[in-house]
């Protein structure tokens, strides 16, 4: 059965945060692939996170600074022993960092398949405005 | 020709197993070592330089195989992929996954500013321990995760053959 790709809300924090994010989880953390594209006035990023669902995954935008969280269940061991891992199963994590040449109330991001997508519109340049004069 | 092979005391292991939650950290030192060596030497037809940091040529899954008394189970990475892409096979002692990682379809044109995912076409022959029962394997795909697990054959099915000994 094929997905659909699902919306996923991102979220803005504000207040007091550390300079750089931390995770709270003492976990392990794979570092997603990335694809970083522009599509006419977007800038779309596409991430690898196989394993992740809508469900599980976690934009977070703070002052600038995008940070993408996939959380994965653990491989199931009961029973099993692992006999070859070419890949480690962990949580996803990436950050970056946004100009303010992204319109950052507007991003939109999306899950199929273990694949995000990001859009990321880039923002209107700010229209000259005419200061009208009072005479006192 | 992997570190493996030259060190005596790695013989009788079939592989290095992925970090366990809870481990000693000297533990992990150790075998983080030893996945370094691997990794140095490991895979020279495809990675001559030691490495396959920042390899973003032709797209190949990455494969884990856990075995238990019943079954093997082979779990694969293949984010983004549609399961009428992918192909299954098995021999009796063999896996076989092949099939073609597509790009999503965009309507507009996109200019590619950075890019670590690859794409394409892929086989992989994945050797197994023992015989499998090729008629009861179960597979899946949940995602971007594809789960196959092949029930051993037990060694009342695996044939075994008796030879006649002749005598002149």
């Amino acid at each position: 059965m094929t997905e659909k790709r699902k919306d996923i809300k991102v979220r803005k924090k504000e207040g007091l945060t550390t300079a750089m994010p931390e995770r709270t989880r003492a976990k392990r953390t794979v570092t997603p692939r990335v694809d970083i594209c522009e599509s006419g006035s977007d800038m779309v990023v596409f991430a690898d996170m196989p394993g992740v669902n809508e469900g599980s995954a976690n934009i977070t935008l703070d002052r600038g600074i995008l940070t993408i969280e996939g959380f994965v269940e653990p491989d199931k061991l009961e029973g099993y022993d692992l006999a070859y891992a070419e890949y480690d199963v962990g949580d996803y994590y990436r950050v970056f960092t946004l100009s303010d040449a992204i319109d950052q109330d507007r991003i939109e991001a999306s899950i199929k398949d273990g694949v995000l997508k990001l859009v990321l519109p880039k923002a209107e340049p700010a229209k000259a405005r005419r200061i009208i004069v009072k005479a006192q | 020709m992997a570190i493996r092979d030259i060190a005596p005391w790695k013989w009788g292991r079939k592989g290095i197993p992925a970090r366990r939650e809870g481990e000693h950290p000297i533990y992990s030192l150790y075998r983080a070592m030893d996945q370094l060596f691997d990794q140095f030497f490991g895979d020279f037809e495809r990675f001559p330089f030691g490495t396959s940091e920042g390899w973003t040529g032709p797209f190949s899954p990455q494969v884990n195989m856990a075995e238990s008394d019943k079954d093997i189970r082979v779990t694969a990475e293949l984010p983004g992929m549609d399961e009428k892409d992918i192909e299954i096979s098995t021999s009796k002692d063999t896996l076989t996954i092949k099939g073609e990682k597509k790009e999503e379809r965009e309507e507009e044109e996109k200019d590619y500013y950075y890019a670590e995912r690859s794409f394409g076409a892929f086989r992989r022959v994945i050797s197994l321990p023992c015989e499998v029962d090729t008629e009861n394997v179960d597979a899946s795909f949940k995602r971007g995760v594809l789960t196959v697990t092949l029930p051993k054959m037990t060694p009342a099915e695996a044939e075994a053959k008796k030879i006649p000994i002749k005598t002149d």
